[in-house]
């Protein structure tokens, strides 16, 4: 699902930001340049589990991290073997390190923060965080998209093989034989077409 | 002890290890100046989580490092990060890990068995009892911790679970805490177990947190832990450098073999663990802490770094790797055989480890 971006500079805050980080100069800094933005800043210094807690109970949108965290495990498993709903997260880096960026961000990091960076640039870099999660949110559903498309073209391509095979139908025919039946029955034709292949199976293929 | 007229690529190394005992082959091969003996001159850097050990490597800012077994698989897939290929002609050790309880989950075991401590290693049908008596009183479920998800610790748990036919996927939440952090969660009632390498589960016995029920020796038998990975790239660039760094490790590992060495071993730990002498010592000699006031159980194979030929790398390890990772849904479903074929021809180099041998002898 997208997040939502308000552009108004209203004081109703938005999007919820998890810091993690050791160092609270930085995220104080931060913290402070995103007031009056739509981010609300949930502050938590390094205090090892209580992290997974935290990320239950303020339910961040975007999450800060220091890249040099043992939570960064934790946070990038959060997306793969949890049900916890994949999140932008930003990376704090005390130097700057392009090569690193570079593989973290292809690793799933929306954006980072370098020691040099100016706070004041802190909503700008949220919001470029946001796009790009989104933007790879919409590419990784497509894509799932396109994989079930897929699929689902497979399992007609099967029936479809079965029927000209064993009922000696044209492909035409067989085509229209299982679009009728998805359309009689209110089903999608993969599930038609699934159907029949156990049926056909089970019945030994005869006629 | 040369690379004989070989010319080192590169001189200057940079490796990434974990604070584990697993780093011992690594850190000794410095500390004996092993690396110094072939031409090298490494600069460990110890790294808090293996998502940035992984990144670094990948991007050259670590020319090798210490890494769980299954990530080379997962990082030539471009499983959870970017696609690289890595490759894996040395295992620095094999087994090395164990399952910690919670206090509290151990003493409702107890209970359960009459108030009797149960025989070790653990018969995980105990988790599923418990898990059936939280379900009825409407308890929350279990929730246990590995440290990665391409790990032999995420799998070695849900082995031992799959053992009892627990649900794995729904009985149980499986959260990822890195290696250093997992005492404190325990502590903190965060989770109710873990699976973890050594020294991690012994300090949580020391400190009387846990109780450590079973090895990955109970449950695997034998498996390669940590490799030395590098990336393909890097090793075909640096071919004479990269055997040189292995012949330094090859060294250290059978100094490794020797008990008393072993113990030398675990005074130079200290400084890159940040653990006491009682902490890193048991499982180098094959203890394993059971709980604070019981019978370590011996297990003589608890870290092996060399013997039974531990560091060659063997295609048919990557294959039960493999297997595991497809049973926790973490491969495509259209993964063939041919690409696993393929892909563990790839990633797993017994020719450059015999390669280090020819060189070294």
């Amino acid at each position: 699902m997208a997040l939502k971006q308000n552009n108004s500079s209203g004081a109703t805050p938005l999007l919820t930001v998890l810091i993690i980080d050791d160092n609270m100069d930085r995220a104080q800094a931060f913290e402070a340049a995103l007031q009056n933005t739509p981010y609300l800043v949930k502050h938590l210094a390094h205090t090892s589990m209580s992290l997974l807690k935290e990320v239950e109970n303020t339910e961040p949108d975007i999450i800060l991290i220091d890249i040099e965290s043992p939570n960064r495990d934790t946070i990038e498993s959060l997306s793969t073997i949890s049900d916890f709903n994949p999140k932008p997260v930003v990376m704090f880096s005390e130097q700057d390190q392009p090569d690193l960026m570079r593989e973290s961000i292809k690793a799933g990091v929306s954006a980072y923060v370098s020691g040099d960076t100016n706070p004041d640039r802190a909503k700008f870099i949220l919001d470029v965080a946001v796009a790009r999660f989104n933007e790879h949110q919409g590419l990784k559903n497509e894509l799932s998209d396109a994989k079930r498309q897929l699929e689902s073209r497979k399992w007609v391509d099967q029936a479809k093989a079965l029927l000209i095979e064993k009922q000696n139908m044209t492909e035409q025919q067989a085509y229209s034989a299982i679009r009728k039946m998805a359309m009689d029955n209110g089903q999608k034709m993969e599930d038609v077409a699934k159907n029949l292949i156990s049926m056909m199976q089970l019945m030994g293929g005869g006629k | 002890m040369t690379t004989e007229n070989k010319i080192l690529e590169q001189t200057d190394l940079d490796i990434g290890i974990v604070a584990l005992t697993d780093c011992a082959p690594l850190v000794m091969a410095k500390h004996l100046g092993f690396f110094e003996k072939w031409g090298l001159n490494v600069n460990l850097h110890l790294q808090h989580s293996w998502a940035t050990i992984r990144d670094r490597l990948h991007a050259g800012l670590l020319d090798a490092a210490q890494v769980l077994a299954p990530m080379p698989l997962a990082s030539t897939l471009g499983l959870n990060g970017a696609k690289c290929d890595v490759i894996n002609a040395f295992n620095l050790s094999m087994n090395g890990n164990g399952i910690t309880l919670s206090i509290s989950l151990f003493e409702q075991i107890k209970q359960l068995n009459n108030g009797q401590e149960p025989s070790l290693p653990l018969d995980s049908d105990w988790i599923k009892q418990v898990i059936q008596q939280r379900h009825v009183n409407g308890q929350s479920k279990l929730r246990f911790a590995a440290v990665y998800p391409y790990s032999c610790h995420f799998y070695q748990l849900r082995d031992w679970l799959l053992l009892a036919g627990i649900d794995v996927d729904n009985d149980i939440e499986t959260i990822i805490i890195p290696p250093t952090e997992m005492t404190a969660a325990l502590e903190n009632d965060e989770i109710d177990g873990f699976c973890v390498g050594t020294p991690w589960n012994t300090k949580a016995v020391r400190a009387g947190i846990g109780a450590t029920v079973i090895t990955s020796c109970d449950i695997w038998h034998e498996a390669p832990e940590k490799v030395l990975a590098v990336t393909l790239k890097w090793q075909e660039s640096n071919p004479n450098t990269f055997l040189a760094m292995l012949a330094a490790v090859q060294q250290t590992c059978e100094w490794l073999d020797s008990t008393a060495n072993r113990f030398e071993a675990a005074i130079i730990l200290q400084n890159y663990l940040d653990e006491p002498l009682e902490v890193i010592a048991p499982s180098l000699i094959g203890s394993c802490l059971t709980t604070k006031e019981g019978m370590p159980r011996t297990i003589p194979a608890y870290n092996r770094f060399i013997s039974k030929n531990a560091n060659l790398p063997q295609i048919g390890q990557g294959r039960i790797l493999l297997d595991k990772m497809i049973l926790a849904k973490q491969l495509p479903d259209d993964f063939t055989q041919a690409m696993k074929q393929q892909l563990l021809k790839d990633v797993y180099r017994p020719d450059l480890y015999q390669e280090m041998l020819n060189i070294k002898r």
